[in-house]
């Protein structure tokens, strides 16, 4: 095999890759940190200012706003999203008629452009055309009546629902997808010494689940960073901000406010908010794993 | 022998890129370019345009535009870029940085400035002492977008902002029409009893259009804006003063009294003016360029008021809101093609001209300009309406407030006009951070 | 009994999350039906006739064709361009032989890494550099859809490809093929499966992208579809039963490409997922 693994073979296979990954990911990091060092409206030049930007975001109220929100969407997303999703599975993953059927149509918002998703749910979140708050006041309900989205309160979990809704089909999916992994005669044995299902799920399943689990941590986590869209749809960020999250802040500072170097400062500390994140992640579970194995 | 396809292969890999970086690379260092032509061969004049629907949205200019290209067939055709004023807006600081504006574009007020100190506008003075008569038309108007660097723009029109009202609403309620002499408390008084009487009392949206507070300028000016705003600038004082301490908490008054729709929030303004035209709100805060659909929705019902009079303060009240609109300004890259130069310059001699002006009017938009004997018709309520209101022969500012601050502190103080409005601010907290954006931004 | 019972239960759940979760097309599909007036003024009626002509607007607004063909071009280009490199540095990283491990390791993991990094902070810079090389319009999207399907593209095919056995690598050259034919002739038809996966994947992703190309593209002739959602809603703001309908024409497509493929495409994402 030696003479296939001949150096510029390597190379020459490589290169196109590795060219076009870091032009295109990792020096516009390297360029986005240097913008966040500096003042920039667009055109002409940047100015250098130091921590500046730094300085300002820390002081900011609206960061801490799009902070609280994300982290909002990210906390209801990592509880009730993971654990809907895996409970729907379970269900999902008997031997029901129409099974297929359902999954499929459960399925079918993840394959839609999230710019729609938006759209679609002004409709039925508006505090006055959409359905909502109409079927409150049909049944007489009014006081039950909110401003689901465009309030100063339940926006960021409004759009946490509809990122639910986006991605529940998907996450289901993955779910019993790692579910029939697990070897049916383990199941049989289990019930054989007369498990209740709960224990069943319990002692079973959800340890041999680890890995799918996290899988779906992981990706709860990093889709949580790029919710993007349905806000832009649903509120634009507003009222004044305050259902803004770090990455529609950050793009509406850059791009709407000219404020190149404070937006990109934004962006920076979103980006190593999610990779902090991802990362004690990573160790928690492994951390745990390695103390399964120890027992 | 047995590398010898991978080598070709690789070469070809190699070759393509660099040909497609060539090729694109040509295409991407602007300026030098060909001015481009129609099938006609007629040379192609890019209007990049603050709306997305010139036809429906900015009618009067799409009018001018198409008059101008029916009578140059053959040899100049403007074409619109258009963009909603947001997308607009980034589109064109982006397009500055690429090498690729459009020969002539709208440009955001408080930007302006700012293009021009980045040297990617075309100066125009030249243009102006060639065409004296438009010089003098213009009668001033072009004052405002001056700088060291020269002429850099022009008015797109002649702005009139005020609050148009719905008088059928306003008999309905049994509520009089506001006058000149209305004081603000009068007005809390007018809300309110229209607010009982199951309509919007003033309509407003929120969402991506905080640009749209036109009538709050009025409040700003009576508050003594113009005064105050250069030492503010300069930091001799602070946007926290009790003057607009004063106004902020008038708006915080019109919050209070309930006077907007409930969603204002999750509503643009292209809503609130729907709300407005459907007989569900009996005021809405524009200028002069909603004129038409105000004709057709709501015809000869039609008010228009400058706002309340405020009585704790010294400043005068006596102010009006004539101002130039923002300016269009003619991309540098002009400057180097003279048969684009020449086509600009017709059609901007084509747009400032007595022709267009009374397009302009025919469309209930003011012009920058100011010729005799063009006048409304009878039928252009909202226009005449405004003309009647003009009347009062008030002084109006060089420019509107908002548009004499730069693009940070005014983006900062929608924000804060909002927060207001909205409930999401104190007045004092919102002016804090108008003064934070301004040290910010400096 | 009990089981019967359980049996009901678990019918009605199942009912009641698939409604819940299709109830929103089929409500946007109502509201396609309705006059602006009827949407404004009473929101829960239904339609009152089949009437087109929100159809008709969005139609005559949007140019479809385009939409579409500026989509296809991209992604078609895009594709084509990643699945080939990314083929060929998955195949050194898992079958070439490295003196030094620690190198082959290096890369895999440099090339992993994009996965958890945002598109957002690329935005403005990647902006930045498509001036810098002049890249315009819809070419201006295409590198960076090829780059942001390197990390996921690597990990994929780069687990698979380790999971063919060395033998078949010894089998070919022994019948006397080169590098060349090893990776078009041998190894590429058997890595098909994941490359099913990889098109189904970036094609969903390319086909909905917004924030790049919100950025990117600023003229309306190098549209996308997602743009084109967000320039009818721009166009006509108050035109609400028009917005609805230039959505629901842009979903159907791709609702109906989702019925013919439904498994391939539930597969492909989940197999990216779970070896993820």
């Amino acid at each position: 095999m030696h003479w296939l693994s001949k150096k510029k073979y390597k190379i020459g296979l490589m290169i196109p890759t590795l060219l076009v990954y870091s032009v295109f990911i990792m020096l516009p990091i390297v360029i986005a940190v240097r913008y966040s060092f500096t003042k920039y409206s667009g055109i002409g030049q940047a100015r250098f200012t130091g921590l500046k930007n730094y300085v300002r975001l820390f002081q900011d109220k609206i960061f801490w706003i799009s902070l609280k929100n994300t982290m909002v969407m990210f906390v209801l997303a990592f509880v009730l999203l993971l654990t809907l999703s895996f409970l729907i599975a379970l269900l999902l993953n008997k031997r029901l008629k129409a099974v297929d059927f359902s999954k499929a149509l459960i399925f079918s918002p993840a394959i839609i452009a999230p710019i729609i998703v938006g759209i679609i749910w002004v409709y039925i979140l508006d505090p006055n055309i959409g359905i909502i708050n109409n079927i409150l006041d049909a049944i007489g309900a009014e006081g039950l009546k909110a401003k689901w989205i465009g309030g100063d309160k339940l926006s960021p979990y409004s759009i946490a629902v509809i990122y639910f809704w986006q991605q529940l089909g998907y996450l289901v999916t993955i779910f019993i997808a790692g579910l029939k992994m697990i070897p049916g005669d383990v199941l049989e044995a289990v019930k054989i010494d007369g498990a209740s299902a709960v224990q069943e799920v319990r002692y079973v399943i959800i340890p041999m689940m680890r890995t799918t689990i996290s899988t779906v941590a992981v990706l709860i986590i990093t889709g949580v960073f790029k919710i993007f869209e349905i806000v832009q749809q649903t509120t634009g960020g507003g009222p004044n901000h305050l259902s803004e999250t770090l990455v529609t802040y950050s793009y509406s500072m850059t791009f709407s406010s000219s404020d190149y170097g404070y937006g990109m400062s934004l962006a920076t500390v979103t980006f190593l908010l999610s990779l902090l994140i991802t990362a004690v992640y990573t160790v928690l579970t492994k951390e745990r794993e390695g103390e399964s194995y120890g027992k | 022998m047995r590398n010898k396809k991978l080598k070709m292969f690789l070469s070809a890999v190699m070759v393509s890129a660099m040909t497609l970086g060539m090729l694109t690379g040509c295409s991407g260092d602007g300026g030098a370019k060909e001015a481009e032509k129609d099938d006609s061969g007629a040379t192609v004049i890019k209007f990049g345009i603050h709306v997305a629907n010139p036809a429906e949205q900015e009618a009067v200019t799409n009018n001018i535009v198409e008059a101008f290209n029916k009578a140059n067939e053959g040899k100049y055709k403007v074409e619109f870029e258009a963009a909603d004023t947001e997308t607009h807006s980034k589109n064109m600081k982006l397009k500055a940085e690429d090498g690729s504006l459009p020969q002539i574009f709208w440009i955001e007020g408080s930007e302006a400035s700012e293009y021009s100190e980045a040297g990617v506008l075309m100066d125009l003075t030249d243009f102006l002492t060639e065409n004296a008569d438009i010089k003098e038309a213009l009668g001033g108007m072009e004052a405002a977008f001056k700088d060291d660097n020269g002429q850099f723009g022009l008015p797109y029109q002649c702005n009139v902002q005020g609050i148009f009202y719905n008088k059928e609403i306003f008999d309905n309620a049994k509520v009089e029409y506001p006058t000149d002499d209305t004081t603000y408390e009068e007005f809390v008084e007018m809300i309110k009893k229209l607010k009982d009487s199951g309509v919007t009392p003033l309509s407003i949206g929120s969402k991506n259009s905080a640009f749209a507070m036109w009538e709050f300028n009025e409040f700003l000016a009576r508050y003594g804006w113009e005064g105050n705003i250069d030492n503010i600038i300069s930091g001799k004082d602070k946007f926290n003063n009790k003057e607009l301490l004063a106004c902020f908490e008038k708006l915080e008054g019109l919050k209070d009294a309930a006077a907007f729709p409930e969603n204002m929030a999750t509503i643009e303004y292209f809503d609130a003016k729907q709300l407005f035209n459907e007989g569900k709100a009996a005021m809405f805060g524009t200028g002069q360029w909603d004129c038409a659909e105000f004709d057709k929705n709501i015809g000869d019902k039609i008010g228009f008021w400058w706002g309340p009079k405020f009585t704790d303060t010294q400043s005068s009240q006596e102010i009006v809101m004539k101002v130039p609109s923002a300016p269009i300004g003619v991309s540098a890259a002009v400057a180097d093609d003279e048969k684009l130069k020449e086509g600009v310059y017709e059609f901007l001699k084509f747009y400032y001209g007595e022709d267009a002006a009374k397009l302009s009017y025919e469309g209930s938009i003011f012009p920058a300009t100011s010729y005799e004997g063009i006048a409304a018709s009878d039928s252009q309520y909202s226009m005449n309406t405004m003309i009647e209101a003009l009347g009062n022969g008030w002084a109006s500012p060089q420019a509107a407030p908002d548009l004499t601050v730069s693009s940070a502190v005014q983006e900062s103080l929608y924000d804060a006009i909002f927060g207001v409005l909205q409930g999401t601010y104190k007045p004092a907290e919102a002016l804090d951070k108008i003064d934070a954006a301004l040290a910010n931004s400096q | 009994m009990v089981n019967k019972k359980k049996r009901t239960v678990q019918y009605v759940l199942m009912a009641v999350i698939t409604i819940l979760v299709v109830f929103p097309f089929v409500w946007m599909l109502l509201l396609s039906f309705k006059t602006n007036s009827e949407i404004l003024s009473s929101p829960l009626s239904l339609p009152k006739s089949f009437n087109l002509d929100n159809y008709k607007h969005a139609m005559e607004t949007l140019n479809f064709p385009k939409l579409y063909g500026n989509t296809i071009f991209v992604c078609v280009i895009s594709l084509a361009a990643e699945l080939v490199i990314t083929f060929f540095s998955s195949f050194v990283l898992a079958r070439m032989e490295f003196k030094n491990e620690k190198i082959r390791k290096m890369l895999y993991g440099f090339l992993i890494m994009g996965l958890s990094i945002s598109p957002f902070i690329l935005l403005f810079p990647v902006y930045k550099i498509n001036v810098f090389f002049g890249l315009r319009g819809k070419l201006a999207l295409i590198f960076p859809y090829i780059a942001t399907s390197i990390s996921f593209n690597t990990l994929l095919l780069v687990g698979y490809l380790k999971s063919l056995p060395t033998e078949i690598d010894e089998a070919a050259v022994i019948d006397g093929c080169n590098i060349w034919d090893l990776m078009i002739r041998v190894i590429l038809p058997m890595t098909k499966p994941v490359i099913a996966t990889v098109v189904i994947f970036n094609v969903l992703y390319i086909w909905n992208e917004f924030p790049f190309a919100s950025v990117m593209l600023r003229d309306v002739s190098d549209y996308t579809l997602s743009m084109g959602a967000s320039f009818f809603k721009g166009t006509y703001t108050v035109d609400y039963g028009g917005i609805v309908a230039s959505s629901v024409m842009i979903i159907i497509p791709e609702l109906i490409f989702y019925g013919i493929f439904q498994k391939n495409i539930v597969e492909g994402m989940t197999a990216g997922a779970v070896k993820g």
